[in-house]
């Protein structure tokens, strides 16, 4: 239970997803849809790893473990999203319908010409988000991802839009040329997008309380916004079935503070209240919580709902209260 | 550990206080050794903060597309020598 999520091949394979996407573009979306029926099974039969980790955050979301059709029809929101990346890229937002709340903030702060980190997770569809990049000018969406995890599916989607692969900065690069790529993009007024729950191997991370037991979560977002000197708005592209999803903007702060001499408080405060919103994201629309992996780390009572579970390293300052699972 | 050259110095109190790195002397980096991931524990977004320093301080920027960043971000030698060049390339 305790791998890692970068030591997880991709699912599918090359084959699958160029196939997916030919029966996608060509049939339609209604027609390829009756495809994430036999992908559900294939992901609840062949990969026990995601299967058990979509079981340990039921369990620990409501406190009882989940049911067989709640694994599935978790399977069938990610295949979902997945197929919908295809259309998403190749045709826009037509077709779908998307509610956005709180592009306010952010479009007043763009027109002030300020650059924005927008900080997500492995929560509903990234892409949903990166189809809004057209009401911003060329290039002023920036979106740091790892090329390398998923080599298929990245190729797949940037032959689909060469323009939105180009707004990648691609976090399997050298570390200071990812962080310098970051300044340069924000100095020139862009909106940097990246996922915060997830360290790489070798990342600092902090233990946070989220659902009532301790994850790591990584801290260097948060040192890059100090350092970035920039707001951060938190964003969630939310699947709700059907054709429908929901982007949330939610100003988190306007500048983030990091004293070298107080970082682990400043750290433990800032990953505490991020982590309380992503539960609170997690508990509204589960069936988009999309890290297959034992999100915990190191922590073995896959049942552990409460206080007896939490007893690990919490980190200096962090907070559990409010944080057991009900 | 004494072999820093003026602009090696200046670099290693610019990288100190910028970095707020308490209990480091900015005379004890040695221009040779690692900056990042040896005994000074400095991290790429120290990396970030350095290269914000460097832009203030000498009014250019530290490109991430630089073909060489690993060399060059790889000891206070070798950023000193490429901030002298930088700047001498921005001053002729």
């Amino acid at each position: 239970m305790n791998a890692h999520w970068q030591g997880r091949r991709e699912g599918g394979g090359r084959f699958a997803l160029w196939l997916i996407r030919g029966i996608g573009l060509h049939l339609g979306r209604p027609l390829a849809r009756l495809i994430l029926y036999p992908v559900t099974l294939y992901f609840f039969f062949r990969r026990g790893a995601e299967r058990r980790a979509t079981r340990q955050f039921y369990a620990r979301l409501q406190g009882r473990p989940a049911s067989a059709w709640q694994v599935m029809r978790q399977f069938h929101c990610y295949a979902a999203t997945t197929l919908d990346r295809v259309f998403l890229l190749a045709r826009g937002t037509h077709g779908f319908a998307i509610e956005v709340e709180g592009l306010e903030t952010l479009e007043a702060l763009h027109a002030e010409g300020r650059g924005v980190l927008l900080l997500g997770a492995h929560v509903g569809s990234f892409e949903a988000l990166r189809a809004l990049a057209g009401r911003f000018p060329q290039g002023r969406l920036r979106v740091l991802l790892d090329k390398a995890q998923t080599p298929a599916l990245t190729a797949l989607l940037e032959s689909l839009a060469p323009e939105v692969g180009a707004a990648v900065i691609d976090a399997s690069r050298d570390p200071t040329a990812i962080v310098l790529a970051l300044a340069e993009a924000t100095r020139e007024g862009a909106l940097v997008a990246l996922l915060a729950d997830r360290a790489r191997r070798g990342e600092a991370t902090r233990m946070t309380p989220f659902l009532g037991v301790p994850a790591p979560l990584p801290t260097s977002p948060w040192l890059l916004a100090a350092a970035l000197d920039v707001p951060v708005l938190l964003c969630f592209g939310l699947y709700l079935g059907g054709n429908r999803y929901r982007l949330l903007f939610e100003p988190f702060a306007d500048r983030v503070t990091m004293p070298r001499a107080q970082r682990a408080a400043a750290l433990d405060a800032a990953l505490t209240r991020f982590a309380a919103r992503l539960e609170a994201i997690a508990r509204t629309y589960p069936r988009n919580w999309f890290n297959f992996y034992d999100f915990w780390q190191a922590t073995a009572d896959a049942t552990g709902t409460g206080a007896g579970a939490a007893a690990g390293d919490a980190g200096a300052g962090a907070d559990p209260r409010g944080h057991a699972g009900s | 550990m004494n072999a820093q050259t003026p602009a090696e110095r200046e670099l290693a109190e610019l990288i100190v206080t910028s970095l707020n790195l308490e209990g480091v002397s900015a005379t004890a980096i040695a221009p040779d050794a690692p900056l990042f991931g040896g005994t000074l524990g400095l991290d790429s977004i120290d990396a970030l903060e350095i290269a914000l320093a460097v832009s203030r301080r000498y009014g250019f920027q530290l490109r991430s597309d630089h073909p060489d960043n690993r060399r060059i971000f790889g000891s206070l030698g070798a950023l000193a020598a490429h901030i002298e060049q930088q700047r001498s390339v921005s001053t002729a």
